[in-house]
């Protein structure tokens, strides 16, 4: 079991100056991490909400400090936006009598696949796998091909397993995209799963107009009175759309374990 | 301890931050809407810091906050808290990093960044924002940083390095002016650099201009 009783724990987020249940998955998770009392202190930083990245490492008064990107894969915000933010010269960071140790982005756990698979299952538990595509959807973008490159990894693994007719994926920001996704999938249920952590503006409001499930954007989730409202009948397709993984109680061992791997990694860079 | 220092100021007289009131009670801290510090016996009780996060989330017609130094809290609520520590963490749950910030300034451990600085490290979609005048900048930040009806935040950073925010009117960038307007013994509630949704701003008016 990670104990870190000197040390800070800093999750970082995306979070969102449009949707307020962007930031829920990170503050959930700290607060159940805090809740187990296994570090000095433990404390939240997002890009687009406060405390901000610039601000968080001043609330910090620790001296060893663990910062655990809460991103579904390792891409343009865990290579470049929270490195630079925090200005953080490689894992290991040495500034003003503090270690700040930059562990991998949650995302990277191979628990991962599994609550993909449990998604699925939740959103649509009767229907026959056989006759279904199983499509995962990324953000995808042109500024790092590691994010789309995490979700094409899920998509193997998964179609490995031989539990659906049809495993692929579709992306927000490149090909092949979400709004394709008649033409990309081949069955006639199609269970749709978001590689994201938070139920937030991309996974809860965008994506649904892409898939054509939503005219328009609709109010936040926690601002409706049904999440979803599965399945969606359209052009003779059944489409199931899941919640994102973020939420899932098991994120916080996930963040423990991710704390964990940074020590075996780099213990001597640590000791150095 | 940033904790033990707030017990200090709380000692000292201070006594409120932003829209906050706080004082010791006879059970610890209480903080509530400075708003409704002469009606806090009609005000909805909470006891853990937590609930100031979500206090915070929203505004009185139910529309998210995403800037927490904006001047628009819900009133009709009072937090009663068993220790400083719970304080200091209902604090930053409404104005993250405002304490810990005035007191690392205060120790000359954090300094202003200009806006200059904190655009031209921008990158993919905020790369453009480099891009923003002198003349367009000083203009966005008076308008989207106004203490009546934007941000309570007082700025110390300009637009370029080593110069004051003198575009912006003295009491904004002024430490010990109250800037909810009143004269209240408060605690700095510093800017110390541009936020993001300054940034988001930047790029907007950087687009609008290129048309």
């Amino acid at each position: 079991m990670v104990e870190k009783w000197e040390s800070a724990l800093v999750l970082v987020g995306h979070g969102s100056t449009l949707n307020p249940d962007s930031s829920a998955p990170t503050f959930q998770h700290a607060d159940e991490i805090g809740r187990r009392e296994l570090f000095a202190e433990v404390h939240c930083a997002f890009w687009k909400e406060e405390p901000s990245l610039r601000e968080v490492l001043r609330m910090v008064e620790s001296d060893d400090i663990y910062v655990v990107p809460n991103f579904i894969s390792e891409g343009y915000f865990t290579e470049t936006i929270i490195p630079r933010e925090l200005e953080l010269t490689g894992p290991v960071t040495r500034r003003s009598g503090k270690v700040i140790k930059y562990c991998e982005p949650v995302g990277n756990d191979p628990r991962m696949i599994d609550l993909l698979l449990r998604r699925a299952q939740d959103a649509a538990p009767n229907v026959p796998r056989e006759k279904t595509s199983l499509l995962i959807v990324g953000h995808g973008t042109s500024l790092n091909q590691k994010s789309a490159e995490a979700a094409q990894q899920q998509v193997r693994v998964i179609r490995e397993k031989r539990l659906y007719a049809e495993v692929t994926e579709a992306y927000m920001e490149e090909p092949p995209f979400i709004a394709d996704w008649r033409k990309n999938t081949s069955q006639r249920h199609v269970v749709v799963v978001p590689f994201f952590i938070a139920d937030g503006l991309h996974s809860y409001q965008d994506i649904p107009v892409l898939l054509g499930i939503e005219s328009d954007r609709t109010a936040a989730a926690s601002q409706q009175e049904i999440f979803r409202r599965n399945p969606y009948n359209m052009d003779g397709r059944e489409l199931y759309y899941a919640s994102a993984i973020g939420t899932e109680p098991l994120m916080a061992d996930v963040i423990l374990d991710t704390v964990a791997r940074f020590d075996r990694k780099h213990l001597c860079d640590v000791a150095a | 301890m940033i904790k033990d220092e707030l017990a200090r100021l709380i000692t000292d007289g201070y006594n409120a931050l932003g829209e906050l009131g706080f004082a010791e009670s006879s059970t610890g801290y209480r903080l509530y809407h400075w708003a409704d510090r002469n009606s806090l016996n009609q005000a909805r009780i909470y006891r853990s810091p937590k609930d100031a996060r979500e206090i915070a989330k929203y505004d009185s017609s139910g529309a998210y906050r995403p800037l927490k130094g904006a001047p628009n809290l819900p009133r009709g609520w009072v937090l009663e808290l068993p220790n400083i520590n719970d304080l200091k963490t209902a604090l930053d749950f409404f104005y993250p990093g405002a304490v810990a910030t005035w007191l690392a300034f205060r120790e000359g451990k954090a300094q202003p960044v200009c806006l200059r600085q904190t655009l031209n490290r921008q990158t993919g979609m905020y790369r453009v924002t480099r891009k923003l005048t002198d003349d367009h900048a000083k203009s966005l930040v008076k308008e989207a940083c106004r203490s009546d009806s934007r941000c309570l935040r007082t700025i110390l950073w300009g637009i370029e390095a080593d110069h004051p925010p003198d575009f912006l009117p003295a009491s904004k960038s002024d430490p010990t002016v109250d800037q909810t307007g009143q004269s209240r013994t408060t605690l700095p509630f510093l800017c110390l650099e541009a936020c993001n949704l300054l940034v988001a701003a930047a790029r907007t008016t950087v687009k609008k201009s290129s048309r």
